[in-house]
């Protein structure tokens, strides 16, 4: 018997008996949906916080209510508003994750197959003491399975000193990323929509959200406040002494929108927005800046790549060499290269910017 | 001739006064002279003659510092920021006093610092480096791991692409600090980035990067397959110690010759693509827009540049006329540097400086010209060429092709004008 099925059977010892015990196939099947879910969370003796909180007794916890843990906001105050996992609120978020609970962090996207919830709130609940699961039914489920799938095997032995030593590479230096660690790191989107989530916000969402978390320094209108990046208008201005490089009038793609907004904004608490915030913020660019009119306008994964931001075309790749300082062959003068004695045209002392003047601020910044 | 001796504490403060423009009058510079003093002064130095503190009373033991700083009296020699130039001091820059330094290696400590977020506190243990993507095997690294590989030294520059960013428009900034500070020049030890991308296995169409960084801006850029393959590190050492927090500790990547934006540091996740992602900071930011309104894009490589580091505006020469020592930087992000001309006249006519140390590919080349000041005033400029025959333009040249709004990728002559009194500014010549 392995480990953790022993553990199985002691958490399930403390199960109070319940009136419609789960069948132990169920048990089972759902230790295998488990698997999706080992990375990050933990069960068992022992389990400790992963980049998800164990989940021993987590029928009747209060959501967000495990010391020392990082939560989401929005799963803090989800628990401060009363959420209690049970087998209904459990099940939803499982099914999908984002859309029940808006703002969470939890990477994973769902279980699309009903009978793969039922079978994990099964298992999951073999290690809750408010669990329904009878010991024999228990012991039976923890009969150990002939074969270990290959999958389980990797995430076992990978992270383990002195495990099995793996046949990747020159050097077999690492260990396999798993499938929940990629996709939890793995937020980048590019032009053609590849990397978006699935999700969706209006033009009138993301003016609230907007408000209430962007306004402070970006301005009411996206004019920004100070020093901090202006983010509409600009429109003809490139050729102009001081171009005003926005979203409307510089920005090639609106895929760097939503992946700026959604890694590092808003600054200072970057990746707290939910992806249907940042659909629907980037919704509220599109409109401060005229690509789109309609307040009702609702950005979503499937029209996004159809979305086209005005001065797309005007970028060329890099053609420096073209000019003629490069690769020359010619010898530089080095003597009476200019017919006149040189003189001063300007003077740093003028503008008297450097720090240490009384300098007010220079003419042109580099952020 | 002042009779009074003078220590670091008046140089600097002259220095000050100098940067502020306050020495108009020859008295001024009089005042400021150090070294000649001995030279016609009958009177013995009391330097000399007399016991001082130092000679007399012990110093500290070999337990005062464990870990040194520099001399008391270097206090002035540090790192200076701009404060109108950004919104926020977190997502900003700082520059490296390169008229304080000699050789070609920065001191780790005066390393110019540009983060988006703000510098990252992240213990070794808690880092992990992934790279997925179009590989065979997605992996993920861990320090320990990081330090298994085989690992090369390489001394390489590092510049901001806005280096010089702020004087497109004409002279405005009056230091070279200020002006040319957003570069650096250490030893790097890390891993090529060739071998961790084999170890996961590139899979046949692979072609792009996507290096991210673990900091609060979570920092990407798209860098080409071949340039990974070429000369990339994955780094964990700056001048023989641990990177510093500010420079991506506990591991960067090193992207010689290339800007320094791309060089992510906090580095966590390489992802291999087909496709370049065009995220924020080669889009919006890190492209440069010409007099016609259109933009280059992947304006990678920094060109070959240098700048006279001393005498310069914070560094005026306060020693009169004589024997003066000019000395200055000079570098290319497309190899070696093959020679630096210096013009003492503003470009009408021009000697090659002398290249000392060492001379090595996308690194700084320190350059100096010896000559005797007649005391009248100068208008200096350096020019250097590197080995593949590009030459540093001056900056109206660059101007006429590019026009004044590229923020990026200034490398044009700059004009320092000397004065007779040795008093030093930022200027632009016709």
């Amino acid at each position: 018997m392995s480990k953790s099925l022993k553990l199985l059977s002691a958490a399930a010892g403390l199960a109070i008996l319940a009136t419609s015990p789960a069948p132990a196939e169920d048990i089972k099947a759902g230790e295998k949906v488990f698997r999706k879910c080992k990375s990050c969370h933990a069960v068992g003796d022992n389990a400790k916080n992963k980049v998800g909180p164990q989940l021993n007794d987590l029928f009747g916890r209060t959501a967000g209510s495990i010391d020392g843990f990082k939560y989401s906001k929005a799963m803090k105050s989800a628990g401060v508003e009363g959420l209690v996992w049970d087998d209904e609120s459990v099940g939803k978020y499982l099914e999908k994750p984002k859309a029940f609970l808006k703002g969470t962090k939890m990477a994973f996207a769902g279980l699309k197959k009903d009978k793969d919830v039922v079978n994990i709130i099964a298992y999951l609940k073999t290690f809750s003491v408010e669990g329904e699961e009878p010991v024999e039914k228990a012991a039976e489920a923890a009969k150990p399975e002939n074969e270990e799938p290959k999958e389980q095997k990797v995430a076992i032995a990978a992270p383990a000193a002195g495990a099995d030593v793996p046949d990747h590479g020159t050097y077999h230096l690492g260990r396999v990323a798993l499938p929940a660690e990629i996709a939890a790191w793995d937020i980048d989107v590019r032009p053609d929509g590849t990397g978006l989530p699935v999700g969706k916000g209006t033009v009138a969402q993301g003016g609230a959200i907007y408000d209430e978390q962007c306004a402070v320094c970006h301005g009411s209108f996206g004019e920004g406040e100070g020093r901090w990046p202006v983010l509409a208008g600009g429109q003809g201005t490139l050729t102009e002494e001081r171009p005003e490089k926005t979203i409307g009038s510089y920005w090639p793609y609106l895929s760097t929108v939503y992946d700026y907004v959604n890694r590092a904004m808003p600054f200072g608490n970057a990746q707290s927005l939910s992806d249907d915030d940042v659909y629907a913020l980037t919704a509220y660019l599109l409109y401060l800046n005229d690509v789109v009119t309609d307040e009702e306008f609702e950005l979503s994964n499937e029209n996004f790549a159809e979305i086209r931001l005005p001065n797309e075309k005007n970028f060329f790749m890099d053609d420096r060499e073209k000019e003629p300082q490069y690769s020359t062959t010619d010898e530089p003068c080095m003597s009476d290269c200019k017919p006149e004695p040189a003189t001063v045209v300007m003077r740093a002392r003028v503008l008297d910017v450097t720090p240490d003047g009384d300098e007010e601020g220079g003419a042109g910044a580099i952020d | 001739m002042s009779d009074q001796p003078m220590d670091k504490t008046d140089l600097n403060a002259d220095r000050r006064r100098f940067l502020r423009g306050g020495i108009t009058a020859a008295g001024g510079l009089a005042a400021a002279t150090l070294g000649a003093r001995t030279a016609s002064s009958a009177t013995p130095d009391p330097l000399i003659t007399e016991v001082q503190e130092w000679n007399q009373v012990l110093g500290d033991g070999v337990d005062a510092a464990p870990y040194g700083v520099p001399s008391e009296f270097e206090a002035h020699v540090v790192r200076r920021d701009v404060a109108w130039l950004t919104a926020d001091p977190v997502s900003s820059v700082n520059f490296t006093p390169l008229h304080e330094l000699d050789g070609i290696i920065t001191p780790n400590g005066l390393c110019f610092e540009r983060h988006h977020g703000g510098v990252a506190q992240i213990s070794p243990a808690d880092h992990r480096l992934m790279i997925h993507g179009l590989v065979d095997t997605p992996l993920v690294f861990t320090m320990q791991d990081l330090m298994r590989f085989p690992r090369e030294n390489r001394i390489y520059f590092l510049e901001c692409a806005a280096n010089s960013g702020m004087e497109w428009r004409g002279a405005q900034l009056n230091g070279c600090q200020f002006t040319h500070g957003m570069v650096h020049n250490v030893m790097y030890t890390g891993v090529p980035l060739k071998l961790l991308l084999q170890e996961a296995g590139l899979k046949p169409n692979a072609a792009w990067l996507l290096p991210e960084g673990a900091d609060a801006s979570g920092m990407t850029r798209s860098i080409p397959l071949d340039k990974a393959l070429d000369d990339c590190l994955v780094a964990f050492k700056m001048n023989g110690e641990a990177l510093r927090p500010e420079q991506g500790y506990p591991v960067r990547l090193v992207v010689p010759g290339w800007e320094g934006n791309m060089w992510v540091k906090w580095l966590r996740r390489i992802e291999v693509g087909d496709q370049p992602w065009h995220h924020r900071e080669e889009t919006s930011k890190y492209t440069d827009l010409m007099a016609d309104g259109k933009a280059r894009r992947f304006t990678w490589t920094m060109d070959v540049k240098s700048v006279i580091t001393n005498p310069s505006p914070q560094a005026p020469i306060l020693h009169g006329r004589g024997h003066t020592v000019l000395t200055g930087l000079a570098w290319s992000g497309h190899g070696k540097i093959k020679r630096v001309d210096i013009s003492i006249d503003g470009g009408r006519n021009w000697h090659s400086a002398r290249i000392d140390g060492p001379s090595l590919s996308k690194s700084l080349h320190r350059f100096y010209y010896e000559f005797d000041w007649d005391g009248s005033e100068l208008l200096l400029q350096s020019r250097a060429m590197d080995e593949f025959g590009n030459i540093q333009p001056t900056k109206n040249a660059l101007r006429a092709v590019r026009g004044e709004n590229s923020i990026y990728h200034n490398n044009g002559i700059q004009t320092w004008q000397v004065r007779s009194n040795g008093e030093t500014e930022n200027v632009e010549i016709s």
